[in-house]
């Protein structure tokens, strides 16, 4: 059973998070214009198609708006935190180009994407124990290989407390 | 009483203006894309932000860009207004500088004001030639 729509691909997990434009920390607001019919908007409608979920998945926090058919020639803006635009030209590009030229400027390089990624790691030990937001296990009884969790299955005489001093008050 | 720092969690804005009906307040639709946890697609999200509009110069239906206050200015009014970025009627192209509509470049009146006034004083030349020239003629028919 096939999934609907044209290019379901794009609704996919993986393919979102194969994205690969993370904008820098000062860009807030990202606008395109682009045309619906005419061969000149043709990259940039297809940049909306297949690669504007990819960055509002990488990047929750920008504000992406999308104009149609209100200029001739299809363009990208943008609006950083203080107070800068950038104006980038679509006309006649093709999608690929769009996103590598916004990616040179204004999407994190890959040495400073590593280097958060490490720190993250650094940051959250998985060894650790504790509720889920933060660490990835609750309870020793949640590994496979330890005693399961008491609640779903009881546990063993020799390992209750109750048993154990129950049988010390008899013997004795 | 206290003084709350940076209201709200949206430094810049975009949005587009739905009501004008308060004096110096501007109400502004933002839409932002959410993702649609089931079907992994984005979808336009409304908020209606109030925006502090000390001209007055919106009008319903442009584009507006709005910077968060430092301060809330009232219970609602949370941001202002910083520029209009598309005038509704009246958009202009960002890479060309010129008056556009949809598709197509509007040519503005004043260009073709300015040819009929060069014309203008031609054709007065042109009269008084043909004056000149009338005059002539008129006087050997009355002598």
């Amino acid at each position: 059973m096939p999934m609907k729509g044209r290019y379901p691909i794009r609704r996919t997990l993986e393919y979102l998070q194969k994205g690969d434009i993370v904008f820098k920390n000062t860009v807030k607001i990202m606008t395109v214009n682009y045309n619906t019919h005419g061969e000149l908007s043709d990259g940039a409608r297809k940049f909306v198609f297949f690669n504007i979920p990819q960055i509002q998945y990488k990047n929750p926090w920008v504000q992406v708006m999308m104009f149609k058919n209100l200029t001739p020639a299809p363009f990208l803006k943008f609006y950083l935190d203080d107070g800068d635009q950038v104006l980038v030209d679509a006309e006649g590009k093709d999608h690929k180009d769009i996103s590598q030229h916004v990616k040179k400027i204004l999407g994190k390089s890959e040495e400073v994407l590593r280097a958060e990624e490490l720190a993250r790691m650094v940051h959250s030990n998985p060894a650790n124990f504790g509720p889920k937001k933060y660490c990835l296990r609750e309870c020793m009884c949640e590994v496979e290989g330890q005693v399961p969790c008491p609640g779903l299955i009881p546990l063993p005489n020799e390992m209750r407390g109750k048993y154990k001093s129950q049988m010390k008050g008899t013997e004795v | 009483m206290s003084v709350k720092s940076v209201s709200v969690h949206a430094k810049w804005i975009v949005g587009k203006v739905i009501g004008t009906k308060m004096q110096k307040t501007a109400k502004v639709r933002v839409t932002r894309l959410v993702l649609d946890q089931y079907l992994l697609k984005y979808y336009n999200k409304r908020k209606t932000y109030f925006a502090h509009d000390p001209l007055e110069q919106c009008t319903v239906g442009d584009v507006v860009l709005l910077k968060a206050l430092a301060e809330r200015r009232a219970k609602l009014v949370t941001h202002e207004l910083a520029e209009i970025v598309y005038k509704v009627g009246n958009v202009i192209d960002p890479l060309t500088g010129k008056q556009v509509a949809g598709s197509l470049f509007r040519e503005t009146l004043t260009d073709s004001m300015e040819n009929p006034a060069g014309s203008l004083t031609e054709k007065l030349q042109e009269l008084n030639i043909s004056a000149a020239t009338s005059e002539i003629l008129q006087k050997p028919s009355e002598v």
